[in-house]
């Protein structure tokens, strides 16, 4: 069975075309189906749906033989991990992005071009693609940095947030951030990746033929850019934190901004541009010393460790996930909010002849598996969880979304989140140990704020807290 | 856990057996007592380090940064990775910027690094190193190259092939053929990595040092006299290399009339952007087994003015291999044999062992009847309530 990565989102409709043009007939897929595995007509062939993200690691663990991902994927598995047994084949010549390096007015002003920056201390860099970023860093000599790893958003970090944010940018996005690119790490378009050893040993031209027709013109422009040494113009200079009385507050995006909305304004909160389904950035909050900016939930313990927010309404499984990874964090939850509950549960495939994880690891053991595959959005937690339940020898399998379809064929276990068990049921899929319950709740760093900024702050709490209490 | 079938050892990690730890503990102790000879102090730092330690310019290059082992700490949310250190020179610079300001140091260590390497390559090196902080040219550079020399003889390598060199020529050239800071750091980066290429972009800009480029590219296997036809060429056209020239002329004419061998080979750079001065190899075999050199701005990276230095490294494990075999002979063990399994006998049969290693015997309990290479057996009796030993 031969068996194609292909990606989910932005890529999706134009992947989809290439595979029927090709006379690979995805059938569902094309038709943007929310399943996640097709049948490839025709061929001993199986699809499946990822994000563009997984796509390389998935081809590296040998679970697919190929994929069509965009090629700065791959440079950013390999920027960390070079050994790695994927082999970038070609590319078809559609969804070009650059992966850039921005910053804003504000902090060119401060710091002067980036060329010059190769003596400053504590820069702070926030990307979407965190090795990329390293690679940057180390690359430029720069001689202390901070990477900041974010699911998303990064360009709304600059300037409060980060002097740099690294993200994709497919036209004019940094443009309209406001930000100005001062670097191109990386250009690619979809591209199409397999696994080195499959390709050395197995007959995978029924689907690699084909695809490999569509091949594009090489384009000189994929490269990956690392530039050279910044200079280090001047004295060292070190850069600091900021203190300057203002709380800042964190709002979410996506599946939790209903709830967080609903959270506000149970509380008579209102702030502009920030409603049930739809936010701007930066969302006024009409009170006078709180500044309120959208980022992605999982973000958010990290950036209240550091000191970029002051607070922040995320979830408690990704409070959670940050404290296993850092156990020392001065994070901590100061009100419940008792929304978005759902459950953070280990499920398997239902056939299997076991209700308990023992049993079920011993049964794996049995029938030849002897490394556990664990797949989560959560891999902190994930990983935590192996070590605890005593799994013995195990793998972690980072994913970023599109997690259903994992169990059985690609990990034994999925760590996720359940509201109702629906999903799980309808993946044919079933709870072998529940984990945690998460709600939405508001976090903090363990020391408060000093003064003004302190009250304004714990105001903020108690008027959420108190309508939690009245709503309990 | 399962043993069979395959080896739960990590990729690029190696046992030592007891047999190679006793040579590794033969070479640690000639090590250790000719550095301690030489006014040496033991130092031991930390596994893990802070990255930043690494990466500005002028500390590893970034072949080396490209191979360290990084990752996020325990309380990392910072964003700021540690590594498992990847030098020892760095670390010790560390600690003398922290303890000794000031004044001069003499460290010496037996510490693991670790770097990434392709397969079964080793990727935990075990390195026998020593700095000298605060003292410059040309003592210390005469005084380490010393130090390593001896403890190649002592340990039975009686004609180590030593190969020296001097970073600061080229990169006097490279600052006289115009290249800014950064494009220096980067050529001398290449130059690391073995490409000689650079010296054709450097020759397109000093047409008029083409000939002294040739003969300093060809100088492999020179000897100090060799050096004057080079400060010759060069005093004309680039008067800036003359300096690092007389620094190593005045370091292998040292060497000459102490009647040390060494071999003057100016293509080496050393695989580190801290070397600023005197660098040298020493081959055993045609297998490096020992380096260093001057590093005189390293210190300065840290603290704000120039600090000297200059250090060396022992590869142990290169060494074991080439380490003639121990002559001496293993003292005969004696096996201690309790009566029986009561409390009073065993105590006893303790006593006697103890008593044993108190006179200097190698000695163990074994049960009766267990096979054992000892070359003497005890045997504790009890008759009539009374303890018999019976050799």
């Amino acid at each position: 069975m031969i068996k194609l990565a292909l990606p989910g989102g932005d890529l999706r409709g134009e992947a989809a075309k290439l595979l029927t043009s090709l006379g690979l007939h995805s059938g569902e897929y094309a038709n943007g189906s929310r399943s996640y595995r097709f049948p490839l007509a025709g061929e001993e062939a199986e699809l499946r749906v990822f994000r563009e993200k997984d796509i390389p690691i998935q081809i590296a663990l040998g679970n697919y033989d190929l994929g069509i991902c965009n090629r700065v994927w791959l440079d950013e598995l390999q920027a960390r991990f070079p050994q790695d047994q994927v082999v970038a084949l070609c590319g078809f010549g559609f969804g070009g992005i650059d992966v850039v390096a921005a910053t804003s007015p504000e902090t060119l002003r401060d710091l002067g071009p980036v060329e010059d920056w190769g003596g400053t201390e504590g820069l702070r860099i926030v990307s979407e693609y965190p090795n990329l970023a390293e690679a940057f860093a180390l690359g430029a000599r720069l001689p202390r940095y901070h990477i900041i790893p974010v699911w998303g958003a990064a360009g709304s970090y600059p300037p409060e947030d980060a002097e740099l944010a690294v993200f994709a940018d497919g036209g004019e996005v940094a443009q309209r951030l406001g930000l100005t690119a001062v670097a191109c790490l990386a250009t690619g378009s979809a591209s199409l990746l397999a696994n080195r050893e499959c390709l050395a040993r197995r007959d995978l031209s029924p689907v690699l033929a084909p695809l490999l027709k569509a091949a594009a013109p090489r384009d000189s422009s994929r490269l990956l850019r690392i530039p050279s040494v910044l200079q280090a113009s001047g004295p060292r200079r070190q850069l600091s934190v900021r203190e300057d009385g203002i709380v800042r507050l964190a709002l979410p995006d996506g599946h939790a901004q209903k709830h967080t909305f609903a959270a506000l304004a149970s509380a008579g909160f209102a702030f502009e541009g920030y409603g049930e389904k739809n936010a701007v950035s930066r969302p006024e909050t009409g009170i006078s010393g709180l500044v309120a900016k959208v980022i992605r939930p999982q973000d958010m313990p990290q950036h209240v460790a550091y000191g970029s927010f002051d607070l922040a309404i995320t979830g408690r499984d990704w409070l959670l996930d940050h404290r296993i990874a850092f156990p020392s964090s001065p994070v901590r939850e100061v009100a419940d909010l008792r929304r978005s509950r759902y459950s953070l549960c280990a499920v398997v495939d239902e056939r299997l002849p076991y209700d308990g994880l023992a049993e079920t690891i011993d049964y794996w053991h049995s029938h030849g598996r002897s490394v556990i595959r664990i797949a989560s959005e959560y891999a902190n937690l994930a990983d935590h969880f192996a070590r605890q339940r005593h799994i013995g020898r195990y793998q972690i399998i980072p994913v970023s979304g599109a997690s259903e379809g994992f169990v059985p064929e690609d990990a034994e276990i999925l760590i996720e989140g359940t509201e109702t068990g629906t999903s799980v049921a309808a993946n044919r899929l079933k709870v072998i140990d529940r984990i945690f319950e998460s709600t939405n709740c508001v976090i903090a760093r363990q020391s408060p704020l000093p003064g003004a900024a302190g009250e304004l702050a714990a105001s903020f709490l108690e008027r959420l807290r108190g309508s939690v209490a009245v709503s309990a | 856990m399962t043993l069979a079938h395959e080896s739960l050892r990590c990729p690029g990690m190696h046992d030592l057996s007891p047999e190679e730890m006793e040579r590794f503990r033969r070479v640690e102790q000639v090590f250790r007592s000719s550095c301690e000879a030489w006014g040496f102090s033991e130092i031991r730092t930390p596994v893990i380090e802070h990255l930043h330690l690494f990466t500005s310019a002028g500390t590893l290059s970034p072949q080396m940064l490209g191979r360290v082992y990084s990752f996020l700490d325990w309380d990392g949310w910072s964003g700021e990775r540690v590594v498992l250190r990847p030098d020892a020179t760095i670390p010790a610079a560390r600690l003398y910027w922290e303890r000794s300001r000031g004044q001069i140091a003499k460290y010496f260590y037996v510490e693991n690094i670790f770097r990434f390497a392709p397969s079964e390559e080793r990727r935990e090196v075990w390195q026998c190193g020593a700095e000298l902080i605060g003292e410059s040219w040309p003592l210390g550079d005469l005084e380490v190259i010393t130090v390593v020399r001896g403890i190649l003889e002592q340990l039975g390598f009686a004609e180590p092939t030593l190969r020296l060199s001097h970073t600061g020529i080229i990169r006097a050239i490279l600052s006289a053929a115009g290249y800014t800071p950064e494009q220096q750091l980067a050529l001398y980066d290449r130059l690391i990595d073995g490409d000689l290429g650079v010296y054709g972009g450097i020759e397109a800009r000093l047409p008029e040092a083409a000939a002294p480029l040739a003969m300093l590219r060809d100088l492999t296997d020179g000897h100090v006299d060799g050096l004057e036809n080079l400060r010759s060429a060069f005093e004309l056209t680039l008067p800036q290399i003359v300096q690092p020239i007389e620094e190593l002329r005045t370091v292998a004419a040292t060497l000459e009339a102490a009647g040390r061998p060494y071999v003057l080979d100016l293509t080496i750079v050393r695989g580190f952007e801290y070397y600023t001065g005197p660098v040298f190899h020493i081959l055993i075999d045609g297998q490096n087994v020992a380096g260093g050199g001057r590093y005189d701005v390293l210190v300065a990276s840290q603290e704000g003015h120039s600090v000297p230095a200059c250090g060396f490294a022992i590869s142990v494990e290169p060494l074991l291999a080439l380490l003639p075999g121990s002559n001496a002979t293993l003292a005969a063990m004696v096996d201690v044999v309790p009566a029986n399994r009561s409390a009073q006998d065993l105590a006893s049969a303790l006593e006697v062992v103890t008593a044993l290693h108190a006179e200097g015997h190698s000695a163990e309990l074994v049960h009766a009847g267990r096979e054992t290479a000892g070359a003497w057996e005890l045997r504790l009796e009890r008759r009539r309530g009374r303890s018999h030993y019976r050799l």
